[in-house]
């Protein structure tokens, strides 16, 4: 362990471990997951940073958009994000979701992800390199240690706007909201 | 493959036929002849339909369809193996009337392509047993594979209307 870091191990141990400790789902979707094989296997071997592959989104807090998003995809996309626990926090990987990179005049390809949910830091390029991942990650890093990194905060308070835009997109959805929203038209949380 | 296609040009009225190359045979029909070439050409042993495809010709007014059959190895029928390889069959319907015959009675694997093309071109499969959406969420006004669906404009109206979520100090 770096000696620099022991200040900062005991002023705030579990920011610390949040950092160290990213378990990360990756979102198949688009071709960006060619990249995720190489990343977390021996070559470029992403348990140095902490970081290993996850089955489920309950045990999960960093999750991974790799590549265009359509609009069928967005759905489970945002209930894997909702059943994430807290802290958690959202890499856009590659230009699609972003703007809508080659597919900006795509009729169902949605073109800004964080209209929907909150996205934390962007890796652009298409595709990026698997060390951009790391580059984006301790990145990740700096931005947990400036208390920078929340989405998660923003999708709490925001929550009505964030729905609002789901709902404007797909005309009824489905599940029942995560957080209470003040609203006749929903059901009330379960 | 030429005894092939004297007899497709002998049989059937209105069949032009060309052979590509070697193994690759095209042949356009009439939309009334296309559900008896299918299976003449199944019982000849093209018993494998590869896809059904659609291409919008805009100016033209027209829809054409597009059967890719192609054989297993068999010797029977008169036929060597190597003649025995691909055929591509065509027909073209009206494009103010887009209607045509599901051809399930004679491939089975037509399904899944046929409501492909009707979600995509809106072109209607008379006697389809299901045709309901396969892989769009949305529905749109004009099937988004026609020529004339404007993306820009839909991207417009849709995805750029979605406001930006704003935190409480302006920023995004």
């Amino acid at each position: 362990m770096d000696r620099n870091q022991l200040i900062k191990w005991l002023k705030a141990p579990a920011k610390m471990g949040h950092k160290y400790s990213l378990h990360v789902i990756y979102f198949c979707t688009g071709c960006g997951i060619i990249e995720i094989p190489p990343s977390i296997t021996s070559r470029w071997d992403a348990e140095r940073f902490g970081i290993i592959p996850v089955a489920t989104p309950r045990q999960a807090n960093l999750f991974l958009i790799t590549g265009y998003v359509s609009v069928k995809t967005l759905k489970p996309i945002i209930r894997t994000y909702e059943q994430m626990p807290e802290p958690k926090f959202t890499v856009g990987f590659g230009s699609c979701p972003i703007n809508g990179g080659m597919y900006w005049d795509s009729y169902n390809t949605i073109k800004h992800l964080d209209k929907y949910i909150p996205v934390d830091g962007w890796i652009a390029g298409c595709m990026p390199r698997p060390e951009a991942i790391f580059v984006a990650v301790t990145h990740l890093w700096t931005l947990i240690d400036k208390e920078m990194a929340n989405g998660y905060k923003k999708y709490r308070e925001n929550y009505k706007y964030y729905r609002a835009n789901q709902k404007q997109l797909y005309g009824k959805v489905e599940w029942p909201p995560l957080f209470p929203i003040e609203d006749k038209d929903e059901p009330s949380p379960s | 493959m030429k005894l092939l296609k004297e007899k497709l040009e002998s049989i059937f009225s209105g069949v032009q036929v060309n052979i590509l190359e070697q193994d690759r045979l095209i042949m356009s029909a009439q939309k009334d002849a296309v559900l008896s070439i299918l299976s003449f050409l199944k019982g000849k042993g093209y018993t494998h339909l590869a896809l059904i495809s659609c291409v919008d010709w805009l100016e033209e007014k027209e829809f054409e369809l597009v059967y890719v059959l192609s054989a297993y190895m068999q010797k029977d029928n008169g036929y060597t193996d190597k003649e025995k390889t691909n055929i591509i069959l065509k027909t073209r319907i009206s494009r103010g009337n887009p209607e045509f015959l599901t051809v399930i009675s004679i491939f089975k694997n037509a399904e899944p392509y046929e409501r492909e093309i009707y979600e995509f071109y809106g072109i209607d499969f008379k006697g389809h047993p299901r045709l309901t959406p396969l892989f769009l969420e949305r529905e749109y006004k004009i099937p988004p594979f026609r020529k004339d669906f404007d993306t820009r404009e839909y991207v417009k109206e849709v995805f750029d209307k979605i406001p930006f979520v704003e935190n409480k100090d302006g920023k995004k």
